[in-house]
């Protein structure tokens, strides 16, 4: 197929699909609606790591995650989750809340939306014990 | 000998067929509320993957398309074109396709450029667009060359290898159930593929199919949908970036980090490129079978049933 035929569909296709999408409300970023939930998406991500603590934030899009082997934090991803530790997390505090940087190729840049008193007190608690 | 062969583009005149399919299926799920799920994000960066396959494939393709033409010079064999022989091409590409996909799954050097198409947690046809970029660099065109040295042109064998893509991307759905019976014990059908694609314990490394879900009860590697444990989607630990680049690089660049690790042996850093994803030098990560090994350790009710057989 000629190219100047090929890459207008391809561009008009992804940007049409991605727009509808969008407009038909498949945009919402996952919710972690209780504790249970959070803890389900971490064992989804790290299943033999115990959480002993789970911390849902106010708006219910992240929970901090204490485990024997370390914090962690769950996330989401579109309207998944992820999970990851955080081992060398660099935590930066943003407008919104936290910006957490990890050495990680796959989930390099986390940004949680908290509130003001979330935001002083999770970087004192994401910080990893061992 | 049949030197100036041709056929149609067939994957790229089927761009049009994908964006109506992928409407469909959307509209079907809105209006029906079942039949599977889309998340903004996730589908761009499957369609993104998929049009940067496009693009590699126009800018890397005479890599291995030259490499067959060698091999077609020095065969003595032509098997000519008639509908029979491209019949025959197409069945034995599925069976290459089999094998291709199965080291795709048993060697990290193959998986760095497979996994991109495992990365969505959603399971829709846009995630059959989610294709590598990097497929020239497995070196995987070898398993090509026996076709093109028995005497199928090199043409015939992109061609039908273009066809077998097409037929997969229908059968990335969750809209459709189970098709008639004789159809799944042939076939590969999305039922069997929503298996290739789950990441539970049970059904890791199973139904590497194309088109002939054959070749993996042949080769031992079938794995039925059970209707008590749906496929949960995506990869062993799910990436936390929608980036298509490190999507489409994140693994090349764990064997990087792995293989420059101080203190390995050479044979160390070649395992970490060769063997299956998941193994370590020191053990620290689990392989596949490590994970079925634990999941039995759990829950040794399920030995001996689909998945945890061997």
């Amino acid at each position: 197929m000629p190219l100047d035929i090929l890459l207008p569909m391809v561009i008009f296709g992804i940007v049409g699909i991605t727009v509808l999408l969008h407009l038909l409300g498949l945009s919402h970023p996952a919710l972690l609606g209780n504790q249970t939930e959070a803890r389900t998406a971490w064992l989804d991500e790290f299943g033999e790591d115990i959480p002993t603590r789970v911390i849902l934030s106010h708006d219910h899009r992240a929970a901090l995650i204490e485990t024997p082997l370390g914090n962690g934090i769950v996330w989401p991803m579109g309207a998944d989750t992820t999970a990851r530790y955080l081992s060398d997390a660099q935590i930066t505090r943003t407008a919104n809340g936290l910006r957490i940087d990890l050495p990680d190729y796959t989930a390099p840049r986390i940004h949680l939306t908290l509130d003001a008193a979330e935001a002083d007190l999770w970087p004192t608690l994401l910080k990893d014990p061992a | 000998m049949t030197d100036m062969l041709s056929y149609p583009e067939v994957t790229q005149l089927a761009v049009p067929f994908f964006i109506a399919a992928i409407l469909i299926e959307l509209v079907w799920i809105v209006i029906k509320g079942k039949g599977g799920r889309y998340e903004t994000r996730d589908a761009l960066t499957s369609l993104i993957m998929g049009a940067g396959n496009v693009a590699s494939s126009i800018l890397l393709g005479f890599i291995a398309y030259g490499f067959f033409m060698l091999l077609w010079r020095i065969t003595p064999l032509d098997l000519g074109a008639s509908v029979g022989v491209i019949v025959l091409c197409f069945v034995l590409d599925d069976l290459r396709y089999y094998w291709v996909h199965r080291f795709g799954h048993r060697i990290r050097w193959v998986w760095a450029s497979h996994v991109n198409y495992h990365s969505s947690q959603h399971y829709n046809l846009t995630t059959a667009l989610r294709q590598t970029w990097t497929g020239t660099f497995t070196f995987m065109m070898i398993i090509r060359a026996p076709l093109i040295l028995l005497g199928f042109h090199p043409a015939m064998v992109l061609f039908c290898g273009g066809l077998n893509l097409i037929y997969q991307f229908w059968i990335h759905t969750e809209a459709i159930g189970r098709m008639p019976k004789w159809f799944e014990a042939v076939m590969n059908t999305p039922s069997h593929h929503r298996v290739h694609h789950g990441r539970n314990a049970r059904y890791l490394d199973a139904n590497y199919a194309g088109v002939f879900i054959i070749w993996d009860k042949m080769f031992g590697t079938f794995v039925p949908e059970l209707d008590g444990e749906k496929p949960d989607y995506g990869l062993v630990h799910n990436l936390g970036t929608f980036n298509p680049v490190r999507v489409a690089f994140h693994e090349w660049v764990g064997i990087w980090r792995d293989v420059r690790q101080p203190g390995l042996s050479w044979r160390d850093r070649w395992m970490y490129c060769v063997m299956p994803p998941g193994w370590s030098h020191d053990d620290s990560r689990d392989t596949s079978e490590g994970i079925k090994r634990k999941h039995l350790a759990h829950h040794p009710e399920d030995a001996g049933t689909p998945g945890f057989e061997h």
